[in-house]
């Protein structure tokens, strides 16, 4: 009884298993909803204007409610960006490739996606970028259904035109 | 006692508790008590100095959960700002050092938790230490029963009692439009439902519910100007205890009778039967007769009241249940409870626990006069 134990005890093991089950909410329910029609929506705030997107209930900043939904272009200009030189858990895109942050044409605030169809290097700020969806049928209403983005081949836009969306 | 800084609550709003809201996450939710609280005492987030907000991220499901919570409580341009892990109710605790301390004069308190995002029992059961106790799958039903049992034990107390005072909180609870349960129920009745874990049946524990809370709080300055009808804090204190189950009586609350003497004491009352109402965080009713113990009450007495407002029998959306207490006491001496209203209150204490079986107690003695002159 008092002889230590051939092989004492180091370690327990203990698992957490702890479901979550979100709900979308009616702003984000309708943005998603939207996707599927290769629609973007933001919510526009009733006090100063500015659009968001994804859209929210109110304007963190004016603190005013933002409850006009309006339609955002699948387009629009890199803000800010890095490249991925790493491999990154769950993801098995060639490296090294651009992330963006991109400030949609008619929206206040940036979105962050990835960037492909053109060589990482060339990623700038000010590119003009456009939105490549899944194809008709197979989207279900979701943040996957916007692939990714890629370089529209247009001229860059002016800093000036983005500056204050950083 | 020496003196203090004269502080009040201001405004309270909450949302109605529900079991699942399906229309609004957990920001649109804060919002809409933020934005209510503010607009009642007819001010913008910009007349608020500092802001302090009760949750806990295994609600949210992602660290760092709160930090969302910031863009629906009008944080720009920036503030002061503190989290705790905690019931909301203890937010107020910190608010008011702050101001004693003569940081703010004004303060923003947000309680948020979408439990039906996530178990709440499964979170209960983690809060226990991993080698002996949450193994064997005990949560807040199964601790809250061990309690029950211990102290039915020590007391003989009996099923029936425990059916009557539930009783009483379903009959009052029935007034609040806010609470999740809003039939009211006989202890013959309650009496009948199933054993839930015995000795407790499921009448004489709650649903778990959701909600968003915000209080607003300021000092003498600044109080009338947001307020008609402020309500003094005139003394608060809270104490915590082990949190090893066996290493103390269950049967009995150490902390919340310390908490309830050093809170009356600061309030410079005899004791809580001085006040005409009680609203105790007490989710079984075998914590509201520890809690009447600790505190002094006669829990069979007409006053003072207790939990007018239904308790937490009849609403606990976790995180925001203690602050609920101290809303329900504003609104009581403030003459915003309507149809639950005890008359001529004039003083009452708001209680709040956290952790198993009444580990952590919080006692705040509110009145309709200033404190301190």
């Amino acid at each position: 009884m008092n002889e230590p134990p051939k092989e004492p005890v180091k370690q327990i093991k203990a698992h957490m298993w702890l479901p979550y089950n979100y709900v979308a909410g009616d702003y984000k329910a309708r943005f998603l909803r939207a996707l599927k029609h290769k629609k973007i929506l933001g919510s526009k705030c009733s006090k100063t204007g500015k659009v968001f997107v994804a859209p929210v209930m109110n304007s963190a900043e004016s603190f005013a409610p933002a409850n006009e939904f309006v339609e955002v272009a699948d387009r629009g200009v890199i803000t800010t960006f890095c490249i991925v030189n790493i491999p990154v858990i769950g993801r098995t895109l060639a490296l090294p490739y651009a992330c963006a942050s991109v400030a949609l044409d008619g929206a206040d605030i940036s979105i962050f996606t990835l960037i492909q169809e053109c060589e990482a290097k060339n990623v700038r700020m000010g590119m003009r970028v456009e939105a490549v969806w899944k194809p008709d049928g197979e989207r279900e209403g979701s943040w996957d259904d916007i692939l990714h983005f890629r370089p529209t081949g247009e001229p860059d836009a002016p800093q000036a035109s983005y500056i204050n969306r950083l | 006692m020496s003196t203090l800084r004269n502080v009040a609550i201001v405004g309270f709003a909450q949302l109605p508790v529900v079991a699942r809201d399906e229309h609004h996450v957990t920001t649109d939710m804060i919002y809409m008590a933020v934005r209510q609280a503010l607009t009642n005492c007819g001010v913008e987030p910009g007349a608020i100095e500092y802001q302090i907000s009760g949750s806990t991220d295994y609600t949210d499901g992602r660290p760092f959960g709160f930090a969302a919570a910031l863009d629906a409580m009008g944080c720009w341009p920036p503030k002061q700002d503190l989290h705790l892990e905690m019931d909301a109710a203890f937010c107020v605790y910190y608010a008011w050092l702050r101001m004693q301390a003569g940081d703010c004069d004004t303060a923003l308190v947000v309680g948020h938790g979408k439990t039906s995002e996530g178990d709440p029992n499964r979170v209960a059961n983690l809060q226990l230490d991993p080698y002996y106790q949450a193994p064997i799958g005990l949560d807040l039903k199964s601790t809250a029963a061990l309690q029950a049992s211990a102290y039915m034990t020590r007391t003989g107390t009996t099923d029936r009692d425990l059916a009557a005072i539930a009783a009483r909180n379903r009959t009052a609870g029935a007034r609040n439009p806010d609470n999740q349960v809003r039939h009211a129920a006989t202890a013959e009745e309650l009496l009948q439902t199933p054993w839930d874990v015995e000795p407790l049946r499921t009448g004489y524990v709650p649903p778990i519910g959701e909600s968003a809370t915000c209080l607003i709080m300021a000092t003498e300055e600044k109080a009338s100007a947001l307020c008609d009808r402020p309500v003094w804090i005139h003394g608060i204190d809270q104490r915590v205890e082990m949190q090893t189950l066996g290493a103390r009586d269950l049967s009995r609350s150490a902390s919340a009778q310390l908490a309830g003497q050093n809170a009356c004491a600061m309030a410079d009352l005899k004791g809580a039967t001085e006040v005409d109402l009680l609203e105790l965080f007490a989710t079984t009713p075998v914590e509201e007769l520890i809690l009447c113990d600790a505190l002094g009450i006669d829990p069979k007495t007409a006053r003072p009241a207790i939990n007018p407002s239904g308790g937490p029998l009849c609403a606990h959306p976790i995180m925001n249940t203690g602050l609920i207490r101290m809303g329900e006491v504003f609104r009581q001496l403030s003459g915003r409870a309507d149809g639950r209203a005890v008359p001529g209150a004039r003083r009452g204490i708001a209680h709040a626990t956290q952790g198993h079986c009444l580990q952590h107690n919080l006692v705040c003695v509110l009145g309709t006069e200033r404190r301190w002159s």
